[in-house]
């Protein structure tokens, strides 16, 4: 039987280091080609991530069913799941979980999925923790929507929602404490 | 620490000792401890095969983030051949064949430390994993774990400000010789762990992410890379680190490598003399080098 690489430990151990990189350095884009195989981004960063102690959302119908049974992730609602995989050329309309003052962890990871990463029309101006002094990303296919309604849900500290965008390959965070601006 | 009998029980343990579950688990917080720097995200942390206190906090996360083409360095109040290093650096080597482990901070990819950072600055292409015995520094004036976190998201740290501040003029810096209250990104109030108030500067602005990991409590919290990180001080009682001064006011040097810049441990010989060395055992070895070899261009 041939498994996919992003469901075998050594593959998630990698992908798991490179959330890491970019989740410590927001805004810097990590490639995950090499370790993926066929597979995109979004799907390595689930696998890497998801069991049965997790809770996942997925309101625009991205994930296959098969790949649901190897997640084993608890399916949940957008406004309440940890998790929650959005197409980034939608729009939003719902309002993912900021978590609680005692428990700002419990604030929803966003897994969305754009064109690109690293290219594209839409530029930001990022800052903040992670950052030293400015950094510059440009993106393609995220609804600028996103961005406006996550000031909004970042505004608040320590509560909010930690983006993370996949394009094919790439993957880059955006964490709560990340002062975006669109030049 | 009983490695042995866990190794011949046979080859069922997967690489990283932990199986997949329980790193997820610490993954997961991890990436949560990162998103929100200071703020302990609870784990729920497993039985290690070693007590508690010898870093089980620590050693959960060095084995979720550890890959086959690690480099990694154990150390121990900064050096890395104390039993203690010794033990978790080759229970580490059992547990994840193909790393290779390192006494040189320059050459390593990953470091797990109890009570020290290295002298030497640490690169963006690191990771330090500190061991962390009492992650909150609440608990000294609310004994209420569920009042302590609302305190820390409200970032109300008035009580601790004033104990902190009546101890700092009692007792003058004796009793905060480690763990100092660290304000994280201008919220979160952390103990950053053991590490001597010398090191507490190098949580500022850091090139390398720091990972803080308390196994008895079940916690972990992160200091991201080029992130805020403020000791507590008063106009009145400004932070300092140790200043290793004699008694002429003259900087101590190392007895070893001649160091006037590194942090110092003292000895106290059988007659009664105090000798100081460079605690930090591997800059105190590049020290000596760098001396070897100026020494011979000069011959
Ligand atoms: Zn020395």
């Amino acid at each position: 039987m041939n498994i996919e690489s992003i469901w075998q430990a050594a593959v998630q151990q990698q992908v798991f280091r490179e959330l890491v990189e970019t989740f410590s350095r927001p805004g810097v884009v990590r490639d995950l080609t090499q370790w993926i195989g066929n597979a995109t981004a979004h799907r390595a960063v689930l696998a890497t991530l998801m069991d049965g102690e997790a809770t996942l959302a997925d309101p625009h119908g991205s994930i296959a069913a098969p790949d649901w049974r190897l997640l084993q992730a608890q399916r949940g609602a957008p406004e309440t799941a940890r998790y929650v995989a959005i197409d980034g050329s939608r729009t939003p309309d719902f309002r993912p979980a900021l978590g609680r003052l005692e428990s700002p962890e419990f604030g929803a990871t966003l897994l969305i999925e754009i064109i690109a990463i690293g290219s594209g029309l839409l530029s930001l101006d990022l800052a903040g923790p992670g950052i030293d002094g400015q950094r510059e990303l440009r993106l393609e296919g995220l609804h600028t929507d996103w961005l406006l309604h996550r000031a909004d849900w970042v505004s608040g500290f320590p509560l909010g929602v930690d983006l993370l965008l996949c394009d094919a390959t790439c993957i880059v965070a955006l964490p709560r404490t990340t002062r975006i601006a669109i030049s | 620490m009983n490695v042995t009998a866990h190794t011949t029980a046979g080859n069922a343990y997967t690489f990283g000792f932990l199986d997949e579950y329980a790193k997820k688990e610490v993954r997961r917080a991890v990436l949560k401890a990162i998103a929100i720097p200071g703020y302990q995200v609870p784990y729920a942390s497993r039985e290690m095969p070693m007590g508690r206190g010898f870093g089980t906090g620590g050693l959960q996360l060095t084995l979720s983030l550890i890959g086959p083409d690690e480099v990694i360095k154990v150390i121990d109040q900064g050096s890395d051949d104390s039993v203690n290093a010794v033990n978790l650096r080759q229970f580490i080597e059992m547990m994840c064949p193909g790393v290779s482990t390192t006494t040189k901070t320059a050459e390593c990819t990953l470091i797990q430390s109890r009570h020290r950072i290295p002298e030497r600055p640490l690169t963006a292409a690191q990771i330090i994993v500190l061991q962390v015995p009492y992650p909150d520094p609440l608990v000294v004036v609310e004994p209420s774990e569920d009042k302590r976190k609302t305190m820390h998201g409200e970032a109300d740290y008035s009580r601790l400000l004033v104990k902190l501040y009546e101890d700092l003029v009692t007792f003058d810096e004796i009793t905060l010789s480690h763990r100092y209250p660290t304000r994280i990104n201008g919220h979160y109030i952390i103990d950053p762990s053991p590490i001597p108030r010398w090191d507490v500067p190098k949580l500022n602005d850091s090139a390398a992410l720091i990972l803080l990991g308390a196994g008895r409590e079940k916690k972990i919290y992160a200091v991201p890379p080029h992130t805020q990180a403020t000791p507590l001080a008063f106009n009145d009682v400004p932070f300092r680190v140790e200043d290793f001064r004699d008694a002429a006011g003259r900087r101590r040097a190392c007895a070893r490598c001649g160091c006037m810049n590194s942090f110092l441990d003292e000895f106290v010989s059988d007659s009664g003399d105090k000798t100081y060395q460079c605690s930090d055992s591997d800059w105190c070895d590049e020290q000596l080098l760098q001396i070897e070899r100026l020494r011979r261009k000069s011959a």
